[in-house]
């Protein structure tokens, strides 16, 4: 048999070259939209553990302060610990480098003297007396030294908060070689004078800990939990991952969704290949059983060809989602640094593990595809196999059972999700794959509906749409696969529409001032990236200034997660627009942070179960202080979860500091961008970013779209596959109706008739698919809306869909289902009326 | 009076994948005049399909010519030669060769559709085609649940619904039973000649082409005298 198998293969591939191609297209599209997120996932948790493990080397335990930073001083008590072989201190920070865009420097300030000896990292010889005396002295990664055209001795101008400092090249030091995925923008200084240059003395952001030898660390950390009181956190390396992967794990789960939608699509060309191939062979294997073939062998023969074409995908598919994978690198970086403030990707790899899931995707999802045609293949008795099959061959009208089906899986799915609501966050996703898998078996019904429509006076588009149900195996299966992308397309277009309209009316409700102050460094440095008393009284002296709000932040624990802390001035007049509050009055919400109490934001409140009365247990420096919680506000800013409490709460918690953000609101009429130029001018001596409250807003939407960009690509990818899907399917209708359309010749039917036919029978699996899609589409986007958004990122929704681009993408698939039928109405014009003479019908 | 299909000298020639010429008509002349009923006859493979395959336009000699309504068919570009098929040709098959997605009056009404005749007009000629051949009961059902001797009789009623000049049959009763067979025959003949239709139809049956108003006899490729 695996001789005959060989041979069978052979020449199916030579008789049927474009199906197979198109099916290995649809596996190979399939497997490269899983991958690419498997890799940009994978790359971007590397990142964040490679730089851990560049950094800290064989450190055991990290101890973190819980709002990011640390009294130096528990040096000496993290030392007096009985286990601690060594503490080193760190003190890290983000520095923007001045003058150039975006580029910045994850500033790693480290006891040289100690690091000589235990950090997985080594100095050039000689260079430690540099390191310590020589000022600004910092060594860089090669890789950004190349980016950045430094040379060692070169001068490079950063800031931190609106301070700055020049720093010099001292060493080029490869931390990128002992964790390859590493940022390759860490650099190490001495720590001394990176508080000098750009901190503040007495205040560090980690120490180290390296454990005796023979000491259980699980005891050991309780020791130093038992000494620090409650002051600070003692993580292992593992669960500082952990910790990254818990803040992405919404993203990633969001991504990995959308990409398995490409693959269910491509295994419905799967599965349309492998069915159109079985109905030209059924003669074939009607000899292979009377011969004494058995089911089994029968069985395995169609499923090893699939395998097959699974790994012919694989194989095409593991490029495919490499390149993908970097093309998105930049937009996922972007993210995951801006967003979750954490690494952002520097290289994307593809290790073992990740080929041996990308070969089992497309391997198992061809074999899936085809294991219904299969098995029905392998249950038909010989003699049935044999019966030629003649325009007499009766239509199987399953398409009522079918429908039933989907109605039933998508009922199952509603029920479960309802079951497992708030207990199982990812039941969101099992009804949105309720949706999809009612959405195509909805197709046969839906073409059958088709064919009902008026009697059509000629051969042409027309009669092509209307005959579509003539051979509703092949039709609906390619109606299905566009109706799952098209599902796919609007449920995520409405999403993102109605998000990006919640975002604009958010920004519209509460961006009120006019212009707006921060740091180059701030979005990621935070509460090291503050703004300097002299900028400050600067900014008061502004012509037309009615109001200046200060703004404090820091990176928290709270409510058992890592929540972002702003402090501000409770008594601006009019400060209450600054939030939306989802209920109450925003008045009082204001006269109760003055007196004490916090506002949480919805992702927060949902996240953390908390409401107007309850409490926000948050830890500072000095221990754990519950604070009242006097509202809940809009927020999209963060789906960690954000809280505002008064600034005078927040020197409380954290200790008197200077601000990371000004708004000015000016008097009424005041020309804000004329303000913004002549602040800029007077404030050129530091390093501040000012902006009118129009250049902030676009600045905010154009973040949004870059959060989106990956979502467009896995789109467009499961578009091209439902497309291929069209062509494919139309290549076997115009083999399977060879005969009909030799009749049709024989009849006195033009060439040009007959393409029109084939482009009708395209067009009407497009309206097909784009009829189910959009009602699938508008059940996704309710899912994603109203459960999926809320339950994973904790923020509420209101559903605005974009209608004109919906429009847009409507004609886009009608006119890509158009062009899919070109090919196969070309060959399907071709026909010879003589091939009726060969009773092929 | 002119023919209504003229064959002159036709040679067809067909190349086996090993490279072999196989002749499955050689040199064969004749016309059907019009009204005229021919049949033609022969062993299989003699060459009768083919002969009827040239008549239609849809195989083309090797050498020869063949000449349709005073139109020489190899002169033709393809879009003229299906156009003189579909205005003035009728086929009826063996095998019936009707679409099983569509009703049995819908089927009669394929060539109405191919040509883009008004349908209401064609409709009621389909109609009373079926009312003859006695099916006009029928004509809602699907084709399937019709016996081999309806279908055939629907086959009749589609290449007759254009009032072709030349009705060619392939084997028209091959597939069917005695009796059935013979009252396929009956309208067929019947019914060309009510319309004024010429016939050239292939049969293996003496007694059938014993009713036609000349036989012709195919041996090997050959016409015989």
């Amino acid at each position: 048999m695996r001789r005959y198998l060989v041979r069978a293969i052979a020449k199916e591939l030579r008789a049927s070259r474009a199906l197979f191609i198109l099916a290995v297209a649809g596996v190979a599209l399939g497997v490269g939209s899983v991958l690419s997120i498997q890799i940009l996932n994978r790359s971007a948790l590397g990142a964040f553990a490679g730089s851990v493990r560049a950094l800290s080397g064989e450190a055991d335990l990290s101890v973190l302060g819980w709002a990011g930073f640390l009294d130096e001083r528990l040096l000496d008590e993290v030392l007096s610990v009985r286990g601690v072989a060594a503490a080193i201190p760190l003190w890290r920070a983000e520095a923007a480098v001045d003058g150039r865009t975006d580029a910045s420097l994850e500033l790693v300030g480290a006891d040289l003297l100690q690091a000589a000896v235990r950090a997985p990292w080594r100095l050039p010889e000689g260079g430690l007396g540099d390191a310590l005396t020589r000022r600004g002295w910092v060594a860089v990664t090669p890789a950004l030294a190349a980016e950045m055209g430094w040379r060692v001795g070169d001068r490079i101008p950063v800031s931190l908060g609106s301070r700055r400092a020049t720093l010099v090249v001292g060493a080029l030091v490869d931390l990128q070689r002992i964790a390859p995925l590493a940022s390759r923008r860490l650099a190490v200084m001495d720590i001394a004078q990176a508080q000098a240059l750009l901190g503040e003395r007495g205040r560090i952001h980690q120490l180290d800990v390296r454990a005796a030898e023979g000491v259980s660390l699980a005891e050991l950390r309780a020791r130093l939990e038992a000494r620090l009181g409650g002051r600070a956190r003692v993580l292992t390396p593992e669960q500082r991952t952990a910790e990254a992967e818990g803040l992405l794990a919404a993203f990633r789960l969001n991504l990995t969704a959308l990409s398995l939608v490409s693959l269910l699509v491509g295994g419905f060309l799967v599965y349309a290949s492998v069915r159109a191939s079985l109905a030209r062979r059924r003669e074939e294997l009607g000899v292979l059983r009377a011969v004494g073939a058995t089911r089994a062998q029968v069985l395995r023969l169609v499923l090893a060809e699939a395998a097959l074409l699974g790994a012919a995908g694989t194989a095409a598919g593991i490029p495919l989602g490499w390149l993908a994978a970097r093309a998105n690198v930049a937009a996922v970086s972007g993210t995951i640094r801006n967003l979750y403030l954490l690494e952002g990707i520097e290289a994307v790899t593809l290790g073992p593990g990740l080929v041996l899931l990308a070969v089992a995707t497309g391997v198992a999802g061809a074999v899936a595809g085809a294991l219904g045609p299969a098995i029905d293949a392998s249950r038909e008795d010989p003699r049935a196999l044999l019966a030629s099959i003649t325009l007499e061959e009766r239509v199987r009208a399953r398409s009522g059972r079918t429908l039933a089906a989907g109605l039933a899986a998508l009922a199952a799915a509603a029920a479960a999700h309802v079951a497992l609501r708030g207990r199982w966050a990812p039941s969101a996703f099992v009804l949105a794959l309720g949706v999809l898998v009612a959405v195509p078996l909805a197709a046969p019904a839906a073409i059958r509906l088709l064919a009902r429509a008026g009697r059509p006076h000629r051969l042409g588009v027309a009669y092509g749409v209307r005959t579509l149900g003539a051979r509703l195996g092949s039709s609906a299966v390619a109606a299905g696969a566009l109706a799952v992308a098209v599902a796919m397309l609007a449920g995520v277009t409405v999403m993102v529409g109605s998000f990006r309209g919640s975002v604009e009316r958010w920004l519209d409700a509460t961006l009120r001032a006019d212009v707006y102050v921060s740091t180059p460094s701030w979005r990621r440095a935070r509460s090291d990236a503050t703004l300097a008393p002299e900028v400050i009284a600067r900014l008061r002296q502004a012509p037309g200034l009615v109001g200046l709000d200060l703004l404090r932040q820091v990176q928290v624990q709270a409510a058992g997660r890592r929540i972002s802390l702003s402090g501000l001035d409770g008594a601006l007049p009019g400060g209450e627009r600054r939030v939306e509050l989802l209920a109450g009055d925003p008045a009082a919400a204001m006269a109760a942070l003055r007196g004490g109490a916090a506002l949480v934001s919805e992702p927060l409140a949902r996240k953390a179960g908390l409401a107007p009365g309850s409490r926000l247990a948050v830890r500072g420096p000095g221990g754990e202080t519950a604070l009242p919680v006097a509202g809940v506000y809009r927020d999209y800013g963060t789906e960690g979860g954000a809280a505002l409490v008064d600034l005078s709460t927040f020197a409380r918690l954290f200790g008197p500091g200077a601000p990371s953000n000004a708004a000015l609101y000016l008097a009424p009429g005041a020309d804000a961008e004329a303000e913004v130029l002549r602040l800029r001018a007077a404030l050129r001596d530091h390093a501040v970013q000012i902006r009118s409250n129009r250049t902030l807003r676009g600045e905010v939407l154009a973040l949004f779209e870059q959060t989106f960009a990956v979502t467009r690509l896995l789109q467009a990818m499961g578009l091209v596959i439902a497309a291929a899907g069209v062509t494919l399917s139309l290549l076997v209708l115009a083999r399977e109706r060879r005969g009909e359309l030799a009749l049709y010749r024989a009849l006195g039917a033009t060439r040009p008739q007959l393409f029109a036919v084939f482009l009708g029978r395209g067009l009407g699996i497009g309206l097909v698919g784009l009829a189910l899609g959009a009602a699938g589409g508008a059940g996704l986007a309710r899912v994603l809306v109203d459960v999926v958004n809320p339950a994973f990122f904790g923020w509420s929704i209101a559903l605005h869909p974009p209608w004109g681009a919906l429009g847009g993408q409507a004609l886009a698939i009608l006119a890509a289902a158009a062009a899919a039928s070109l090919y196969p109405a070309l060959t399907a014009s071709r026909t010879p009326a003589a091939e009726l003479s060969r009773d092929a019908l | 009076m002119e023919p209504v299909v003229t064959f002159r000298e036709v040679t067809r020639e067909y190349r086996t994948a090993g490279g072999a010429v196989l002749r499955a008509l050689r040199g064969v002349s004749g016309e059907v005049p019009a009204g005229r009923i021919v049949a033609v006859t022969g062993r299989s493979g003699s060459g009768k399909s083919t002969l009827l395959h040239l008549a239609a336009g849809i195989d083309a000699p090797t050498s020869g010519e063949v000449v349709l309504l005073g139109r020489p068919l190899a002169a033709l570009p393809d879009r003229e030669r299906t156009r003189l098929r579909r205005d003035h040709v009728g086929l009826v098959f063996q095998f019936f060769h009707l679409l099983p997605h569509l009703s049995v009056e819908d089927n009669v009404l394929v060539p109405a559709l191919v040509a883009g005749d008004p349908l209401r007009e064609a409709a009621v000629r389909a109609r009373a085609l079926l009312e003859r051949v006695g099916l006009e009961e029928r004509a809602g059902d699907a084709v399937q649940k019709l016996s081999g001797g309806e279908m055939q009789r629907v086959a009749l009623c589609r290449a007759l619904l254009r009032r072709p000049r030349l009705l060619l049959a392939d084997e028209p009763t091959g597939n069917l039973d005695e009796e059935s067979g013979e009252r396929v025959m009956d309208l067929l003949l019947g019914l060309a000649r009510d319309e004024g239709s010429a016939v050239l139809f292939v049969t293996h049956s003496r007694e059938l082409a014993a009713r036609a108003d000349e036989a012709w006899t195919l041996h090997s490729g050959l016409r015989e005298p």
